[in-house]
């Protein structure tokens, strides 16, 4: 336990002296947050449903999931194939230190930032934007972020495990994410794409995820069982493939 | 005393190639063990095979009385390991760092007591990335040493750096020599195992080509270089007799010899009867460079 403490210490203290990481992550989902606000933060949106609500309702909820994914997808993928190609998790795994506890620190680590994030969301939406959860919904949030938080991990040691250098890291974790923000409701609301895109989105992982979270904000008539089905597996697909091709050494040796 | 490290008959094939090709070696506790061949060898395939970090393809390999291929933790809780390609975490300090690396093992070193066996007590605040190339390589094996390992492995730890990094480095090496560990170290360079090692064994083509202490490898060539510029006038037919045929390279005389001795007698009275001067008169015996070129089968 206490070289689990020490791991993700360290973890968390090389992920807070890395000026691009902290930027991308934590700063960039603020940023966003901020100017949609300021742009679209007066208008309203007529939900499937048939309610109307202020965009914010979308908004603060959709950035706080694109802070939990940079936390635990982005930032996770990155610093993962930055330690195998430097040769420290291989060095590690010349130590008694078990081979789980590299995971875990990762993960861990990405955790606590991706609840930070939703800390600084829950907080700058409900004191600048006046959106609150409602309070009967705030257990589907805890589950629904961390849900999302261990899957999104997943999926970025998948994205680790395919990724071939250093170099190659953070452009690929961008190219996969920023088009599925793009059709998942995060930078534009789902109800303004066409049917097909949509109908294609809802089943890629970003899309459910930006679905229950919201829901914690707009409760809407049906509960998010299937999109919290489908994160799950997506969780689970990562995992199987991360496994299936995880390496400790790098890829050059 | 059983040997440390024991192989026998090891072999590792890439392909068709057999890289490490039938290595016979022991090593025993306490000593400081120098493994020497030029690059492409089979060093540090050798090296990751006793670390238990790749398979080999034939022979027995008892490291610390188990077979790495199938140690456990408390097996690796023994060793300390500098890979030949490794940087420290550059983001954390040398304190934060150790304190890491000490949370990994059962019964570490304090970090201060291993800041100090590296010399690195005026950096211990400094983060590794702003670590010079020398430093960055003490913190590696203060990270090999906070165990307390019986046995460190050290792969080519002073390639690329400057004269002054060395010396304090083989300091740092000493040191574990006087605290009874015992240091398998690869190398390129033939002065560091001079200085550094009990013993020293040269790989050519993935077998040992030669092995023993030191002095015993220089020895291993006995023959004495007698070099010396042609006296104006004389032609290199017209030298005396000598135990071996002189050769002549640029102008000048070179005979190598078993028997310096009487060749120089011969020489001597030959030069001195004719009144003559033997120009840049030198003996030399073969450094242990030019014996290890010799083995490893570079060309000097």
């Amino acid at each position: 336990m206490n070289m689990l403490v020490e791991q993700v210490r360290a973890d968390l203290l090389a992920f807070s002296r890395r000026p691009e990481t902290l930027f991308f992550t934590v700063f960039l989902p603020v940023i966003f947050l901020v100017l949609f606000e300021a742009i679209f933060g007066g208008q309203s949106v007529t939900l499937a449903g048939g309610d109307v609500v202020a965009q914010s309702y979308l908004q603060v909820p959709a950035f706080m999931v694109m802070g939990v994914i940079s936390a635990s997808f982005v930032a996770l993928s990155i610093t993962v194939v930055n330690r195998r190609e430097t040769g420290i998790f291989k060095r590690v795994r010349g130590t008694p230190a078990p081979a789980w506890l590299l995971i875990a620190g990762q993960v861990v680590t990405s955790l606590v930032i991706a609840l930070l994030m939703v800390i600084v969301m829950l907080a700058l939406g409900s004191f600048a934007y006046g959106v609150r959860v409602d309070i009967g919904h705030l257990p589907w949030l805890v589950a629904g972020v961390l849900v999302g938080a261990i899957a999104f991990s997943c999926l970025g040691m998948m994205l680790a495990a395919l990724t071939p250098s250093t170099e190659a890291a953070p452009p690929l974790a961008n190219v996969v994410v920023l088009p599925l923000y793009f059709i998942s409701g995060v930078f534009v609301p789902i109800e303004s794409l066409p049917t097909w895109l949509g109908n294609i989105a809802a089943l890629l992982p970003v899309a459910p995820f930006v679905k229950i979270v919201t829901w914690a904000y707009v409760p809407a008539t049906t509960t998010p069982w299937r999109p919290l089905g489908l994160l799950i597996a997506w969780g689970a697909i990562g995992l199987i493939i991360a496994s299936w091709r995880f390496r400790w050494t790098p890829r050059r040796s | 005393m059983p040997a440390i490290i024991s192989v026998r008959g090891l072999v590792k094939r890439y392909g068709d190639h057999a890289v490490v090709d039938g290595l016979d070696l022991e090593v025993q506790q306490g000593e400081v063990f120098a493994f020497l061949g030029k690059n492409g060898a089979g060093k540090t395939t050798t090296t990751e095979i006793l670390e238990g970090y790749r398979t080999r393809d034939g022979g027995d390999v008892s490291v610390l009385g188990e077979d790495p291929a199938n140690a456990g933790a408390a097996w690796r809780a023994k060793l300390g390991i500098v890979l030949q390609e490794s940087r420290p975490l550059g983001a954390l300090t040398v304190n934060e760092t150790l304190r890491l690396f000490a949370a990994y093992f059962p019964n570490p070193h304090t970090v201060d007591e291993v800041i100090q066996l590296v010399g690195l007590e005026e950096q211990a605040n400094q983060r590794a990335g702003r670590l010079s190339g020398g430093q960055a390589r003490r913190l590696d094996v203060g990270i090999a040493l906070i165990g307390r390992p019986e046995l460190v492995f050290l792969d080519e730890p002073t390639t690329g750096f400057d004269p002054e990094a060395r010396r304090q480095f083989w300091d740092v090496i000493s040191g574990l020599r006087d605290l009874g560990t015992t240091v398998f170290l690869t190398t390129h360079y033939m002065d560091e195992a001079q200085v550094l090692a009990d013993r020293v064994a040269v790989l050519r083509d993935g077998k040992i080509a030669a092995l023993g202490t030191p002095a015993k490898l220089q020895a291993l060539r006995g023959d004495v270089e007698i070099r010396f510029s042609l006296p104006p006038g004389v032609e290199l037919a017209a030298l005396p007799a000598l135990s071996t045929q002189p050769r002549l390279t640029g102008g000048e005389v070179r005979v190598e010899t078993t028997a310096p001795t009487a060749d120089l007698a011969v020489l001597c009275s030959w030069a001195e009867a004719r009144g003559l001067e033997l120009p840049a008169l030198t003996v030399e015996r073969p450094t242990l460079e030019d014996v290890f070129l010799a083995i490893s089968g570079e060309t000097a």
